[in-house]
């Protein structure tokens, strides 16, 4: 029983996603041995699903004319509502260019600039040079001045994952797929590495590195809609903070994509909107010019959805069995567009819906889509806390985010930060040594042992462990959504709190032998519940509305209290997390006015 | 890599071996549509039928071409046959699979390595009776189609299923068009030719009657 | 209204072999429409959470979710109930490794394919971080985008009858990754060694044509095309040399 499989390696990465096997090959390239743990075979990760593309500033295309690095900053900064940290701002956008291009070079087939006059849906002419024919092009996308985003027909993500994938095959670097991390093993000051389940065997094995990366992607299945893929349950942040020294860095700044399809909640890209399509309501009224004149369907996501959850409250809604919707219209694209650039929304609709973009109408409603928040690491990478564990993507809050991210932003970061964050950790671990007293990893591997007997013996309780994760998706759609406030937050905890105390009860029906899905269910679900108490506990403290986080007893941002990070500790035994926090660092824009959406606009005016 | 393996390796074997099934096969379809044409000159009359298989003999065509034909039918079963599964389990898999499947064209490669395998034993009695009573003439001819009618059927159906799905099927490999056109044309085809069999073989049998 | 539906699902743990595989039966509660994505976490959630089953992304895009459905390989996700009427039958890929019940690990078998056909763009040139992108014409980089469409599901393998029979068979999706780089200007490989890929019984020559890959690809790739341009440029790099 106390003989666990042990792996010993210089750099051991969880999660083979964008960032993760990025940040591998920078590691591997620099000599290093390295393992990639995933849950699932690398070109499955939810990587693979961003559809639209990723945000350069290449300034190519017509529309992209006049594009720089210090633009592309700025619409950052203003997408996060001043959230985000701006020396990692600047990093990523100096970088990102570079990284689109390599990308290039490992085979992404990137769309390409051909010259001549087209004209948009919206009447306008406009005229690519032939200077610049054959070079990447761009699409648009929502809160930015340019266009800026780089794409692949519409599978940006399938193809960047593929091509990163071919360099780590090509490297040859390990990769143990279908393994879960389920316990980080550290000495209280330098992380060791980690537990793992076999999820084909069940098996436990012990992985030890001398540096540890977190890239885990977000947690979207904590809600019951969201367009992630169902292994986005934060299982990367929740094994962090069960260390109760990592902290998790605003948690509470959640996105909602404005185009989830009714009622599936499978993404529609940002590109539908991108490339000019509208949003109607149920009296095929194009509502958004009215709200947000200048930047119409392109604002940034958090205040499109939030216009249309308004528009939806004034009764304009269309009204369905899932609840009142929306409309997504891209006829006016035309069939041929449709169907070459936006082929995977054609295919969607028609596959889960029964509808041909080309002559019916979307459902659409806002669906949690993205996670702001996650393991806390400064502009280089490093976890907060544990000397030799970094975090990188959308598991990290590197935070290049802050409150809001923008379309295009996160695909970028992927390779950005695995790149530089990668560079980092191979500089770290080149110059580290791996000590551990064995005793001291096995006990965390026995921990996990006896959760399990406990588990299976069911002698903590008989709580289901399906029930409870139900019941918890429900408190975060009902309170924690798009709009929140005081009460709604203070039941979600109180909700939250309870279901935490029932997590720990929880027995399974089955044996739990071998790979049981029901044990896999049981193991990550109390970590599921505390990353939602962080979400909704940071959330309820947080008294004012800023980027995602939109606050309706307190609509205003409040830069004089609240410019500043949230830290979210997990202390063992405790049932709420203990809140921190610090400052947000603005080197070079302050905070002021984004130019579209409606708290900030009304914070710069209580300024004057 | 194993050392019978590097000892006995040539990179291109498994390319000529398809090529000549290619090339074996559609040479024999070639042949089989001819034939057909040249029987069918019956129903021009015994007298164009007899001219047709004399002109053929003056010129020694079918000296040539009866043993050259004899080399591609064997060579075409040897690189088609390679194909065939020998052991039980693995002709146990393929049945499940065509039955699991319903696929239409896993079903027509299944009939056509039975139709292979007829066409193998027929044609070569058919080859071998032919010669043996040479020359070709309309009413010796007449007499076997009336004593083994049956037999010619048979072949004629076997033979223009296996040629018409033969070529149809060497066209999915290599060709350059998507298979539902070429399904139909190959179709169209083999239901002309077996048309004109059919009405060959009637008019022997009258033939043999009179 | 709602009717009730049953499904007839395989039953196997490799890891218990004295348990033979045998077909279960559930009967669920069918609203007016359900994938079986949603059937199937009914069922481990409801009845049976010892039931073994993948997916990811749950949205046609990630290529976990491929099963035999009804006696077709098919995205369970995208596969809706109501286009069946009867008992549903759900078995798991054949050719793949069986990680439990309907799970199989084509994460393995996938990144073999890659190893033995090299899938990656073969090239001498440096990166040089300052230098701007080489060009390429956009109809290339569509060409290209058109063969790197393929999700790996495996339904064109468990499909294929050589593939059933033959492990060494790289089948459509080996063939189709051949061509994804034989049509990219980036990738200096010479005819030559794409020869020594896929010019074999592995590869190209392996095909028997019988066109299941092309009938089952749920991304609708053009597969019959792409092996038969793979097959033809073979012949043109085998006899050239």
């Amino acid at each position: 029983m106390s003989n666990y499989t042990t792996v010993i390696t210089d750099v051991l990465v969880v999660g083979a996603g964008l960032s993760g096997e990025r940040a591998a090959i920078e590691a591997a390239s620099q000599g290093l041995d390295v393992i990639i743990l995933s849950l699932v075979p690398p070109r499955r990760s939810h990587s693979t699903a961003a559809q639209g593309g990723c945000q350069a500033s290449l300034g190519n295309c017509a529309m992209g004319k006049g594009d720089s690095t210090d633009v592309h900053f700025s619409d950052t900064v203003k997408g996060s509502d001043w959230g985000c940290d701006q020396e990692v701002a600047r990093i990523f956008v100096e970088t990102v260019p570079k990284a689109i291009r390599q990308m290039a070079m490992w085979g992404v087939p990137w769309n390409r600039v051909v010259a001549g006059k087209k004209v948009l849906p919206d009447g306008r002419e406009i005229e690519d040079t032939k200077d610049k024919e054959g070079l990447i092009t761009a699409r648009d996308f929502g809160g930015t001045a340019k266009w800026r985003t780089c794409y692949t027909s519409d599978g940006a993500g399938h193809t960047m994952q593929y091509a990163v994938d071919s360099i780590v095959i090509k490297m040859g670097i390990t990769v143990h797929d279908r393994t879960e991390a389920i316990s980080i093993i550290h000495d209280g000051e330098t992380c060791l590495g980690v537990v793992a389940r076999c999820l084909k065997t069940g098996e436990l094995r012990i992985y030890l590195a001398k540096s540890t990366i977190i890239a885990t992607g977000g947690y979207g299945r904590l809600y019951g809609a969201s367009t992630n893929a169902i292994i986005n349950e934060g299982a990367g942040m929740s094994i962090a903070l069960d260390t109760g020294l990592v902290p998790l860095g605003n948690m509470e700044a959640v996105q909602f994509h404005p185009t989830g399809m009714v009622p599936v909640w499978i993404l529609i890209t940002e590109g539908a909107r991108g490339d000019g399509g509208y949003l109607l309501d149920k009296n095929m009224h194009r509502f958004m010019p009215d709200y947000e004149p200048k930047k119409k369907e392109l604002a940034s996501r958090d205040v499109v959805s939030r216009r249309m959850i308004q528009h939806i409250r004034k009764g304009l809604g269309v009204d369905s069995p899932y609840g009142p919707h929306l409309w997504l219209d891209i006829r006016h694209l035309g069939a041929k567009h449709i169907n070459i650039n936006l082929r995977e929304i054609a295919n969607i609709c028609k596959n889960f819906n029964g509808i041909d973009p080309v002559d019916s109408l979307i459902p659409v409603r806002p669906t949690q889509h993205y996670s702001m928040g996650g393991v806390r690491t400064n502009k280089d990478g490093y976890a907060y806390g544990l000397k030799g564990l970094f975090s990188v993507g959308e598991s990290s809050c590197w935070d290049l985010h802050g409150f809001n991210r923008l379309g295009g932003n996160s695909l970028a970061e992927t390779i950005v930060s695995g790149w530089v964050v990668g560079k980092k950790v191979a500089e770290y671990t080149l110059g580290a040594e791996l000590n551990y007293q064995y005793s001291l990893v096995q006990d965390f591997a026995k921990k996990q042992q006896e959760r399990i007997a406990g588990l299976i013996s069911g002698k903590q309780g008989k709580e289901n462990v399906f029930a409870i994760r139900k019941e918890m998706e429900q408190t975060l759609m009902d309170y924690v959504g798009i709009f929140r406030n005081g009460p709604d937050l203070q039941t979600a905890v109180d909700r939250l709190r309870e279901l935490h105390q029932r997590a720990g009860r929880i027995g399974l029906k089955t044996n739990g032998k071998w790979a049981s899905p029901e044990l896999t269910a049981a193991l990550r679900l109390p970590g599921m519940v505390r990353l939602a108490l962080c979400i909704s506990y940071g959330a309820l403290t947080r008294t004012e509305s800023r980027g995602s986080h939109a606050r309706e007893d307190y609509p205003k941002r409040d830069d004089a209290n609240w410019l500043k990070r949230t830290l979210a500790y997990w202390k063992e035994g405790s049932d709420l997390p203990q809140l921190q926090y610090e400052p947000v660092k603005i080197t070079e824009l302050p905070p002021g006015d984004r130019g579209y959406g409606e708290s900030s606009a009304s914070s710069a005016e209580g300024k004057k | 890599m194993l050392a019978q393996k590097i000892l006995t390796r040539n990179p291109k074997a498994e390319l000529y071996y398809d090529l000549v099934e290619l090339l074996t096969g559609v040479t024999l379809v070639g042949f089989l549509w001819t034939h057909m044409l040249f029987v069918a000159t019956i129903l021009l009359g015994k007298n164009t039928f007899n001219s047709l298989s004399q002109a053929l003999d003056d010129y020694y065509l079918s000296y040539v071409g009866i043993p050259f034909i004899i080399l591609v039918f064997m060579m075409h079963i040897l690189t088609a046959g390679r194909r065939l599964p020998t052991r039980y389990q693995e002709q146990q898999i393929i049945w499940r699979h065509a039955k699991m499947l319903e696929g239409a064209d896993t079903w027509v490669w299944v009939f056509q390595v039975i139709t292979g395998a007829a066409i193998f034993a027929l044609g070569s009695i058919h080859m071998w009776v032919v010669i043996s009573g040479w020359p070709i003439s309309a009413m010796t001819s007449a007499e076997r189609m009336q004593a083994f009618w049956w037999f010619y059927l048979v072949l004629l159906i076997l033979g223009e299923y296996h040629a018409g799905f033969g070529i149809y099927r060497q066209f999915v490999k290599w060709g350059w068009f998507p298979r539902k056109p070429l399904g139909y044309i190959s179709k169209v085809i083999t239901a002309i030719i077996l048309t004109l069999g059919l009405a060959a073989l009637w008019v022997f049998l009258k033939l043999g009657g009179a | 209204m709602s009717i009730q539906r049953k499904f007839s699902i395989f039953r196997y743990n490799p890891n218990t072999p004295d348990v033979k595989p045998f077909m279960q039966e559930y009967v669920i509660e069918e609203p007016q429409s359900m994938t079986i994505f949603t059937a199937l976490n009914k069922i481990r959630e409801e009845q049976d959470p010892s039931l073994m089953f993948d997916f990811v992304c749950r949205a046609a895009i990630c290529g976990s979710c491929a099963m035999v459905i009804n006696g077709k390989p098919r995205l369970a996700c995208k596969t809706l109930t109501t286009d069946f009427s009867g008992t549903i039958t759900l078995m798991p890929l054949p050719v793949f490794k069986l990680v439990g019940d309907l799970s199989v690990d084509t994460g393995a078998w996938f990144r073999h394919l890659s190893l033995k056909t090299k899938a990656w763009v073969h090239t001498d040139k440096e990166f040089d971080p300052n230098a701007a992108e080489e060009r390429m014409d956009n109809e290339t980089a569509l060409l290209i985008y058109e063969a790197e469409r393929c999700i790996e599901c495996g339904c064109c393998i468990a499909g294929c009858v050589t593939a059933n029979i033959r492990e060494d068979f790289l089948g459509a999706a080996g063939i189709n990754r051949v061509a994804r780089f034989m049509v990219d200007p980036r990738d200096e490989r010479s005819g030559n060694e794409y020869f020594e890929v896929i010019g074999s019984d592995e590869g190209a020559f392996g095909c028997m044509g019988l066109m299941a890959c092309d009938d089952n690809c749920p991304m609708q790739l053009p597969l019959q095309l792409q092996l038969s341009f793979v097959r033809r440029k073979m012949l043109a790099f085998g006899l050239s040399k």
